[in-house]
């Protein structure tokens, strides 16, 4: 009974607190929608005032992103580019965070934190020598340069995140199979590998994610071979002339792989976004 | 006598994995190759390459001009490079700024959104979205959004009777409009590692605080900003290594400008590098940059007892 005076104001504050959320979402939410209208207006419909808040939805700017932007081109470039740099990183990461979460190496420690300062690495320092030394090996305006860069920037997040995620399964599960008579490698991988898949996909995302959507080596190391959709829809915007329906059709074009991909596998994401450190 | 025949079957084994452990002694190492391979080839090589590459006038565009080794003649003109300065000092303006707001606007959020009320977690989701979003379709998006005469964001503005804002089309509010947009792309980021840190704290504190009779205010900066905080601290860590190179949306929505109040350094040393093609004094740039990154980063992790944090983590397991 004592409680009953109290209740209105709970519930007040409640929905207080619910306003409060909705604001944010949608603060957070307009922008995208705005990109997925605009990509859907026609040319005249995107440069109108006040905008236009219902049209007839249009797939011109779509199709002229796969006409005219050749964005088919770049999307095959950006599958195959990431597509392997993510392999190539979680192969090499996923073995060297085993050595160092399994094994006493000398100067482990080191090796880690020289793995993550790579993580601090503005790509502007590393473009320089790396346009030098691509031309001069012939490699420039072709995937491997990217492939090779792609790869190197998500090592560190591999090593880092699949570290943690090995030294959470037990050792002793590990060395019940080798007394069992299987070999290292046989423990390895019908042991540990099935207890380590939700984390190596988890990284995979992020690792992929970052490559994606990564820009500035992209615009710097291809020049019209190896394009990658970000620079395709960069392209869009120019000083003079932009193309606003079409930079945001590249936009959703881009985005969408990685928000479906992300949301799909959300409940594993916050540690490997954390590098591993924080238990999430 | 029935415990006989296991210990001997033991210690048959323990000999059998010693044994296989003896002849794995390289091991890890052939593990870790791979990953030091790359490193070195991409990562190191390249580095050590620009490095070289600062102390010449390399100037490929312009077959002309000398080419040779300088010493260190880069490094003191960038000292006297007024240009250089003010983007790095708008680099740290910019970074401060966005990570504290960033942080603030996260905290609030977590705490809302740990209320557990109907439709939370369906919001909590989109809340996420921005930071998935590609930077360069971020500043398309932003850019459309806040042109002056067409933009939505002046229409929004006029229906509740603000007058139109220039957005990046100004000197005075171009930077804030950047950090408008660089907060909007990574609280979610900021949001969802310190939510995740909320929901994995103990009960017991809060329990004790609430039988020791404190409010939410004090309950909040006394137990839960506290606990928070090795969360906090590699939360921002890295949104603060993010933050000093931010590029892409600033590239796409004013190219460092108006009248470079916009000109962060990694935009900066783009032009330096691939407008004027002066390689050799955008090498000698970069070095400057990192060496600058390297020393805040090391400053906020002695300050922070970062490395502790994931010592202590470490040490747990």
């Amino acid at each position: 009974m004592t409680a009953r005076p109290r209740r209105p104001a709970r519930t007040l504050r409640s929905v207080a607190c619910w306003l409060l959320a909705l604001a944010a979402t949608a603060f957070f939410l307009f922008p995208i929608y705005w990109m997925a209208a605009s990509s859907l207006k026609t040319e005249n419909d995107v440069a109108t005032y006040p905008p236009l808040w219902s049209f007839t939805p249009s797939l011109h700017s779509y199709r002229q992103l796969f006409e005219e932007m050749s964005a088919l081109d770049a999307l095959v470039n950006s599958c195959l580019i990431v597509g392997m740099a993510t392999g190539l990183a979680m192969i090499a990461g996923t073995l060297a965070a085993y050595a160092m979460a399994r094994f006493d190496i000398k100067g482990k420690n080191f090796l880690a934190f020289e793995v993550l300062s790579i993580r601090m690495l503005p790509p502007i320092v590393s473009v320089i020598p790396l346009f030098i030394i691509a031309k001069q090996l012939g490699i420039f305006d072709t995937p491997w340069l990217l492939i090779a860069a792609y790869t190197l920037s998500g090592l560190p997040f591999v090593v880092w995140v699949m570290r943690v995620f090995i030294q959470e399964i037990p050792q002793s599960i590990e060395e019940a199979a080798l007394i069992d008579g299987c070999s290292r490698y046989q423990a390895f991988w019908r042991v540990t590998l099935p207890l380590l898949l939700p984390g190596l996909a988890a990284t995979m995302v992020i690792v992929f994610m970052f490559a994606w959507n990564e820009f500035l080596l992209a615009s710097i190391l291809t020049s019209r071979e190896a394009k990658t959709l970000p620079v395709i829809a960069a392209n869009a915007i120019k000083p003079k002339a932009i193309s606003f329906g079409l930079a945001s059709a590249a936009g959703v074009l881009m985005s969408l792989p990685v928000v479906v991909l992300v949301l799909m596998m959300q409940r594993y994401l916050v540690r490997g976004l954390t590098l591993g450190a924080v238990k999430g | 006598m029935a415990e006989l025949p296991a210990t001997a079957g033991l210690e048959k084994a323990d000999r059998r994995a010693s044994a296989v452990r003896a002849g794995e002694k390289y091991v890890p190492w052939v593990l870790l190759a791979p990953t030091m391979l790359i490193m070195t080839i991409v990562g190191i090589f390249p580095l050590l390459h620009s490095l070289y590459i600062s102390f010449t006038s390399l100037r490929p565009t312009e077959v002309d001009k000398p080419q040779g080794w300088v010493g260190l003649d880069n490094y003191i003109q960038a000292f006297g490079d007024a240009q250089f300065g003010h983007s790095l000092l708008l680099t740290g303006i910019f970074t401060i700024l966005s990570v504290a707001i960033a942080l603030t606007f996260a905290v609030l959020l977590a705490v809302l959104f740990n209320l557990r009320l109907p439709g939370f977690l369906a919001m909590r989701t989109i809340v996420l979205v921005p930071m998935l979003i590609t930077p360069i379709a971020v500043g398309i998006t932003w850019r459309i959004m806040m042109m002056p005469d067409l933009g939505v964001l002046n229409f929004l503005l006029s229906l509740v009777g603000i007058d139109a804002q220039p957005w990046a089309n100004s000197k005075t509010s171009a930077l804030a409009a950047m950090l408008l947009v660089d907060v909007w792309q990574w609280t979610p980021f900021m949001f969802i590692v310190i939510f995740a840190g909320l929901r994995a704290l103990p009960r017991s504190p809060f329990e004790a605080a609430a039988i020791d009779g404190a409010g939410p205010l004090r309950t909040f900066f006394w137990v839960t900003l506290p606990m928070l905080k090795p969360v906090i601290v590699v939360a921002s860590l890295l949104r603060i290594i993010d933050a000093m190179r931010t590029y892409d949306t600033v590239y796409i929505i004013t190219r460092g400008g108006p009248d470079f109040s916009t000109d962060l350094v990694s935009v900066y040393l783009q032009r330096v590098n691939f407008k004027f093609f002066d390689l050799g004094y955008g090498a000698a740039l970069s070095w400057l940059t990192l060496v600058a990154i390297l020393a805040i980063v090391l400053i906020f992790v002695k300050l922070t007892g970062f490395m502790k944090t994931i010592a202590d983590k470490g040490a747990r397991r």
